[in-house]
């Protein structure tokens, strides 16, 4: 045993650690309160001597400028409704690019560990030229290809793909926007939407029921058909019941032919945006979908070809569940970068949240409350992202002893 | 523990000092431990209401609210920073070179050569239009001379000073000449090619909303995307100030383009002119005298190859030309004028080499002399 610690005497503070540490902590505290009051002092008094201020009254008057593509903006609604609309181009880019970015980097991750050498040489191609060029270079590139010099013609003389046996069009084609087939709501459609929800959340419950008789019972669960059966019927009955609540409806161009009436329109900006985005996280996902499979370790490989289970199967049932376990931080975070990149839709005229601050500010609204809103738009749309995937992965962790 | 309770003590002493020895601002201060915010070290006495002593240290190009003017800060540093176009034909352009060339650009060049004496004694930063109050808000430009119209908001709430208008100009509509289109109202549900940030983009809404008229902007950051989208015929039109559609015009027929129209129609007024920052008289006086003078001379006669030389006795001329030491207190040169004109040239000068080979033509428009019909009009120098 060591002999007894010697009594403790009093140390002078300037060799007492504890001490010390203390101070460090309180004079890094000190310095940065200071730093961030002069920062402060600047900002105000450079303020004041231009007459400029720091409110925010010019969130409540009118916009003044007309946004793209949305013409039932009226240019006299308050700034937030700008705002608003800004945030709701920047959901669409960042959805759908996410969509097109998780769907095809799973597939391009698994495909580069393909035994089929095409397969793999291709994939790894898309990867390596994709992850090296710059998002904004590739959204340029996609926009000059497909649009500004590529083949369509102008929306005046837009090709019309047809229908066959109706006089109504499937899709419209120009350099300036796309027409798809879709959806109007026509009465009780929001009754609809209601009944859609709750057969959501029937169908979940449904979900987990099956899945509880499983573990109990050891009994298949077929529960993504049950799944699917309940929401199907619930949404049959729902659409009977309200005597057809929405109903197709096919793109048409209006009649000075500038305009796409019907169907959902997606303009140049965006489709250039979304795909550009889209394969550029791809490339960036497929790499994490491939790294997280090889940190699966190599004994489940072999104990599942013990088990004479097929190279699909050994994907379904035994890599991928382990795989995506460890992908999804990473996927996180591309997505978040994903919405961030979406700033660069400025480049093709897409008018999402950035785009607009700038045109806003260039305009004489106040430069920095306007990007503090921008800032703030940004950090809800992270943050929400985030908060969603983090449920995923924390359900989907695994639970060691 | 009593080492806990010093450490709290020294913490709420450390801020205490700090928020009291670091001048009297009134909007930021937090005192840890509630102590009374005294002024102490002096307060400037400046007109504005809150700058303490490190407001004045900060940006480089801030001036000092003693009352140091912008214009030592540039004779000290000994070059002019000026905000500027890169690629508006005519105006503003970047050359092969590197060098800057323009209407504008010449218009830096008369300022330097008023205030430090040497016309080539200039940085050019070039802007986009977004960008341009920000730079000069922020000291990174002492003058913005780039094709910017004076409006009201920009002299409130952007804290600019909008000086002696160097260009009348109006926004008009320009489409290929193949679809005939002679009015705006032609245009409807149209997609129109505008630049972002510029008053361009509000006069269109405005003009376009009051007669009824819908339409679809398509904004871009800059020309050099504009223009592929409305040669491609992504938009059906292009709006912008009358002077700039003119050179576009002349650049895309130049190489090889299609044929374009301008449309008779000019909606709204665009007085064009350099700006400075709020605040400094001095500054903005020194700027706008140097401008003035290339249309003065053009009025007395005089140009690059004459001012030197004169050898009448009209007193006005003497004057302006500095003969007999002639010093109005502006903080130039006696002889400004002359150094001005002799390397940059008067108005006439600079606008038919500059705008001369886009067709902007100066007799019988806004900006030819007042003496012929025109809105070009200087104070009287004396």
């Amino acid at each position: 045993m060591t002999s007894p610690p010697p009594p403790a005497s009093r140390v002078p503070p300037w060799r007492n650690i504890r001490f010390l540490r203390i101070l460090g902590q309180v004079l890094a505290v000190v310095l940065a309160f200071l730093v961030l009051r002069w920062l402060a002092g600047n900002l105000t008094g450079n303020l004041d001597r231009l007459n400029m201020g720091l409110d925010f009254g010019f969130l409540s008057r009118p916009t003044q400028f007309q946004i793209p593509y949305r013409p039932s903006f009226d240019p006299r609604s308050p700034v937030t409704s700008m705002v608003l609309v800004g945030v709701l181009n920047t959901f669409l880019a960042g959805f759908f690019g996410i969509l097109i970015a998780l769907a095809l980097g799973l597939v391009v991750g698994v495909s580069r560990l393909s035994a089929n050498w095409l397969v793999a040489k291709l994939a790894t191609v898309y990867v390596e030229f994709f992850r090296n060029i710059p998002p904004l270079v590739i959204i340029i590139f996609f926009a000059a290809a497909l649009f500004t010099y590529g083949p369509f013609p102008n929306l005046r003389e837009a090709i019309l793909v047809g229908l066959p046996g109706s006089d109504s069009k499937l899709l419209i084609l120009s350099n300036d926007q796309w027409g798809i087939p879709g959806f109007t709501g026509g009465r009780n459609w929001v009754a609809f939407a209601v009944i859609l929800g709750v057969g959501f959340v029937l169908a979940v419950v449904v979900w987990a029921w099956r899945t509880s008789v499983n573990d109990r019972t050891g009994k298949p669960h077929h529960r993504l058909a049950w799944f699917l059966g309940v929401l199907t019927g619930i949404a049959i009955i729902g659409y009977l019941a309200l005597g057809g609540p929405f109903s197709m409806s096919w793109p048409a161009q209006s009649e000075n032919r500038r305009l796409i009436v019907g169907g959902f329109a997606m303009n140049w900006g965006f489709m250039s945006l979304t795909a550009a985005l889209g394969l550029y996280t791809a490339s960036h996902v497929g790499e994490i979908v491939r790294g997280s499979i090889l940190a699966v370790p190599r004994g489940q490989n072999e104990a599942s070809s013990a088990l004479a289970l097929s190279g699909f199967q050994r994907y379904r049932f035994v890599v991928l569940p382990q795989a995506l376990r460890i992908a999804i931080p990473p996927i996180i975070n591309q997505c978040l970068n994903l919405v961030k990149n979406t700033s660069l839709g400025t480049a093709v005229a897409y008018a999402e949240i950035t785009a607009l601050t700038q045109t806003s500010i260039g305009n004489g609204r106040p430069a920095l409350q306007s990007i503090v809103v921008m800032m703030v738009v940004y950090l809800a749309f992270s943050l929400t992202i985030s908060l969603l995937l983090n449920v995923v992965n924390r359900r989907l962790q695994l639970v060691t002893r | 523990m009593k080492a806990s309770k010093l450490l709290a003590a020294l913490t709420a002493l450390l801020l205490v000092l700090a928020a009291c020895t670091t001048g009297g601002e009134d909007t930021t201060t937090t005192t840890a431990a509630g102590g009374t915010e005294t002024t102490e070290g002096g307060e400037e006495p400046t007109t504005t209401a809150a700058g303490g002593e490190e407001t004045t240290t900060t940006a480089a190009e801030t001036e000092e609210p003693a009352g140091e003017s912008l214009l030592e800060t540039v004779r000290a540093r000994g070059s002019l920073l000026c905000g500027v176009n890169d690629v508006l034909p005519g105006f503003g352009v970047v050359n092969e070179d590197g060098t800057y060339s323009g209407f504008d650009v010449d218009l830096c060049r008369a300022v330097a050569a008023g205030v430090l004496g040497d016309s080539e004694a200039v940085e050019y930063v070039p802007l986009v239009a977004d960008a341009r109050f920000t730079a000069l808000q922020s000291g990174e430009i002492d003058v913005l001379i780039r094709n910017t119209t004076w409006t009201s908001t920009r002299d409130g709430q952007e804290g600019a000073t909008f000086l002696f208008t160097t260009f009348y100009d109006g926004q008009g509509m320009m489409v290929p000449a193949s679809t005939g289109f002679t009015t705006l109202e032609e245009l409807a549900d149209a997609n129109i090619c505008v630049l972002s940030g510029t008053t361009t983009e509000l006069n269109l809404t405005a003009v376009f909303g009051a007669r009824g008229i819908a339409f679809n902007p398509q904004v871009f950051p800059d020309n050099e995307q504009l223009r592929p989208a409305y040669e491609a015929g992504q938009c059906e039109a292009w709006t912008s100030d009358a002077s700039q559609l003119g050179a576009w015009k002349a650049t895309i027929e130049g190489e090889g383009g299609e044929e374009q129209l301008i449309m008779e129609e000019i909606f709204s007024k665009e007085p064009l002119g350099p700006a400075v920052r709020d605040g400094d008289s001095a500054w903005a006086q020194a700027v706008e005298w140097s401008i003035m003078a290339t249309v003065q001379a053009w009025e007395f006669g005089l140009d690059s190859t004459n001012v030197g030389s004169y050898a009448g006795d009209d007193p006005n001329i003497l004057n302006f030309v500095g003969a007999d030491g002639f010093d109005p207190g502006l903080g130039l040169d006696p002889e400004f004028a002359i150094t001005i004109i002799e390397s940059v040239g008067n108005y006439q000068e600079m606008y038919e080499r500059n705008l001369g080979p886009i067709a902007l033509v100066i007799e019988g428009s806004l900006n030819d002399l007042w003496t012929n019909g025109g809105l070009m009009y200087v104070p009287p120098y004396r």
